[in-house]
């Protein structure tokens, strides 16, 4: 482990109540510079809020963050020029230019004029911008749009990127594009945060969080994550005939099996013990045609944030 | 720690100005809504009654009948037409043809120089009180004309009373509606356009990204106002220039006097829709109550219509929280009157607080969102 001088990011013992509701109940993280680092939950889970108070937007009710050595204090100013802030939400105004856009955000963070002409030549050619900086907003595609919203949120060259759900309602090829360019800014030593619904995408993050009810209730890199939710791999189910509701219920009892789950046309099933599938197999492969894969973070993240027998 | 910046202030109000002058909606609603309200309700909004037909049956047919109709006909008022029957007569104030129908008793002409007190009848359509008034005082400023002639022949002396109206001689409806008309289009569009501004920010999410800069609620609040107070102040150069040259009105006041008062006004209005702007966040809803408090208060109880004093007590104390109460009178009195600002100190002060208050709800419920 890298010492506390090259953590990005610190949380420790975070809590965040809204009367009596514990948006976050004592959550301790860091990140290091240079991670890109994801942060999965399901809808109120407690994601957004956290990051809230990590871009310095809302105050925390007890414990402690620090973002680039920078301990939140006062209205969170201080965290504000540590970081940039992208969501999927809003991008940029569409009725004002590129430049225009670049403008009012630079502005806002009150940077030198030389600084920010600069950066933005600087940016603009790092996202390989082929346009006009006179062309209105609107007239650009969604994933160029995304790609400028990322310059906005870089001018003031911030120490860590938070990407709420950066790639959401863009095309396949813009988002592998973007993701490139996440890649190499952390190649750069900037830190990413990213939040995001794409699972695939998730698995380019060095590590990841996932929140339930406000905790963190698994933390690791995704091949962690995947070989200690499922140390005995995964087998992939095809059903041969239509009705198999009889071994459904027999395999989601068996004490050999720790999940079965549908997926899409298949299903997926989870062995309990290094032995189980040997265990179980004659009993499957009669209705079932099985194949051994290797589980994904879909699978993870089903077990975790949305899985029932757990 | 940051403070208070004019530099994070005008960043936002270049912005502001940028979605104003591309947006067609606002742009038209800022320089063509203000045209066309004041010349639709410059024209229709027309108390004054002229050319009104009206019939007449003249039984006497006397030098002293004769002379009354002449007046009458000469009159610009009236446009004269001669019924043979009083049933006729009557007819023709009910075909909605006249609006009022004068029935002139034979010995009408030797009753008045005999001194006898005689009657002429006068049905006047009632259906619109506002018009029926208006004939009835015109036909009695004639008929008074009339006797001071006849009783100036003859032996006695009376002394009637000679009136003269002041600020507004020919009681002219455009001189009092126009500068009314010029308040309620300020209120409604300071109200409207603001409403939907912060509103808008919530709804794009274009707020949090805000938020994550070290603007502040302060900023952003007076970032905002003072575009849509340009185009305010815009709106009210044209519709005066539309008042002086198209509608002749006279300007009795001061012009610094009157900008200072719109200002205060401005500020208040302004406030007004940003405040529901901020409570409201959406822009639909926004809009909608834009609409409804910026336009009844202001219609009702502004005094544009129906005049304050003449309500009762609790509606004139109710009328008195509006600043547009007070500014209707600030706007009429300078146009026509012409106080000096110690006269009007009170309605401006008045309307000085209600604009601190709004203003003050408006960022303070704002900094509480945002905390």
């Amino acid at each position: 482990m890298s010492s506390d001088a090259n953590k990005a990011v610190l949380v420790s013992h975070l809590l965040v109540q809204f009367g009596e509701f514990k948006a976050v109940n004592d959550i301790s993280f860091s990140v290091d510079k240079g991670e890109i680092f994801g942060f999965l939950g399901a809808n109120g889970a407690g994601k957004t809020t956290s990051i809230r108070v990590i871009c310095g937007l809302l105050k925390p009710t007890a414990g402690e963050v620090s973002v680039g050595g920078e301990v939140f204090k006062g209205n969170g100013d201080n965290l504000k020029k540590k970081v940039g802030y992208m969501s999927q939400k809003f991008t940029l105004y569409d009725d004002l230019t590129v430049a225009e856009n670049l403008e009012f955000t630079a502005s806002l963070r009150k940077l030198d004029q030389d600084y920010f002409e600069e950066r933005k030549k600087y940016l603009l050619d790092f996202i390989q911008f082929e346009y006009s900086e006179k062309s209105f907003v609107r007239d650009l595609s969604g994933g160029i749009k995304q790609q400028v919203a990322l310059v906005a949120s870089l001018l003031h060259d911030p120490e860590v990127i938070f990407l709420d759900e950066p790639t959401a309602g863009v095309t396949p090829v813009s988002r592998a594009l973007f993701w490139s360019l996440i890649q190499k800014l952390a190649d750069h030593g900037k830190t990413v945060f990213v939040t995001s619904h794409y699972m695939d995408e998730v698995e380019h993050c060095h590590r990841i969080a996932l929140m339930r009810g406000g905790e963190i209730i698994a933390l690791d890199t995704p091949k962690g994550l995947k070989s200690s939710q499922f140390p005995y791999g995964i087998y992939q189910l095809t059903a041969k005939a239509e009705d198999i509701t009889d071994i459904e219920k027999a395999l989601q009892r068996s004490s050999e099996v720790e999940s079965f789950q549908p997926h899409g046309i298949h299903y997926h099933l989870a062995p309990k013990k290094d032995n189980s599938w040997e265990k179980i197999s004659p009993l499957i492969l009669p209705r079932f045609t099985a194949k051994k894969i290797r589980p994904s973070l879909e699978d993870v993240f089903i077990k975790l944030v949305e899985g029932k027998n757990r | 720690m940051t403070f208070f910046k004019w530099s994070r202030t005008f960043a936002i109000s270049r912005k502001e100005f940028f979605h104003i002058f591309r947006d067609p909606f606002t742009l038209g609603m800022a320089f063509v809504l203000p045209l066309l309200v004041v010349v639709i309700f410059g024209y229709a909004m027309e108390f004054n009654q002229n050319n009104v037909e009206v019939s007449f049956l003249d039984l006497d047919r006397s030098q002293s009948s004769r002379s009354l109709l002449e007046k009458m006909s000469s009159s610009n008022y009236f446009r004269l037409k001669q019924v043979r029957s009083p049933e006729e007569g009557m007819k023709s104030v009910k075909s909605d043809n006249s609006k009022a129908f004068i029935y002139v008793p034979p010995n009408f002409d030797k009753n008045i120089r005999s001194d006898v007190s005689e009657k002429i009848q006068v049905l006047i359509d009632g259906t619109d009180s506002a018009a029926a008034g208006v004939i009835q005082r015109y036909l009695i400023q004639i008929t008074n004309n009339m006797s001071i002639e006849v009783h100036s022949n003859s032996r006695v002396s009376s002394t009637p009373f000679v009136s003269r109206y002041l600020f507004n001689p020919e009681l002219n409806s455009k001189w009092f509606s126009i500068p009314g008309i010029m308040v309620v289009i300020m209120a409604i569009l300071c109200t409207l356009l603001t409403s939907l501004t912060i509103a808008r920010e919530w709804e794009k999410g274009s707020m949090e990204l805000l938020l994550s800069t070290p603007v502040k609620p302060l900023e952003i609040i007076l970032g905002k106002l003072f575009p849509y107070a340009t185009l305010n102040i815009i709106s009210v150069v044209t519709v005066y220039i539309l008042a002086r040259l198209w509608f002749d009105l006279p300007f009795r006041g001061s012009h610094i006097v009157f900008l200072f008062a719109c200002f205060i006004f401005l500020a208040g209005y302004l406030a007004l829709g940003l405040a529901i702007s901020v409570i409201l966040r959406q822009q639909l809803t926004a809009m909608q109550a834009a609409m409804i408090i910026g336009l009844l208060p202001t219609n009702l109880l502004s005094g544009f219509i129906f005049p304050v004093e003449n309500m009762p007590q609790g509606f004139q104390w109710l009328a008195s929280i509006f600043p547009v109460r007070w500014f209707m009178i600030v706007t009429r009195d300078q146009f026509l009157k012409g106080s000096s600002l110690v006269q009007l100190s009170f309605p401006i002060i008045a309307m000085g607080v209600a604009s601190v208050i709004l203003v003050s709800i408006a960022v303070v419920k704002f900094k509480g969102d945002l905390d």
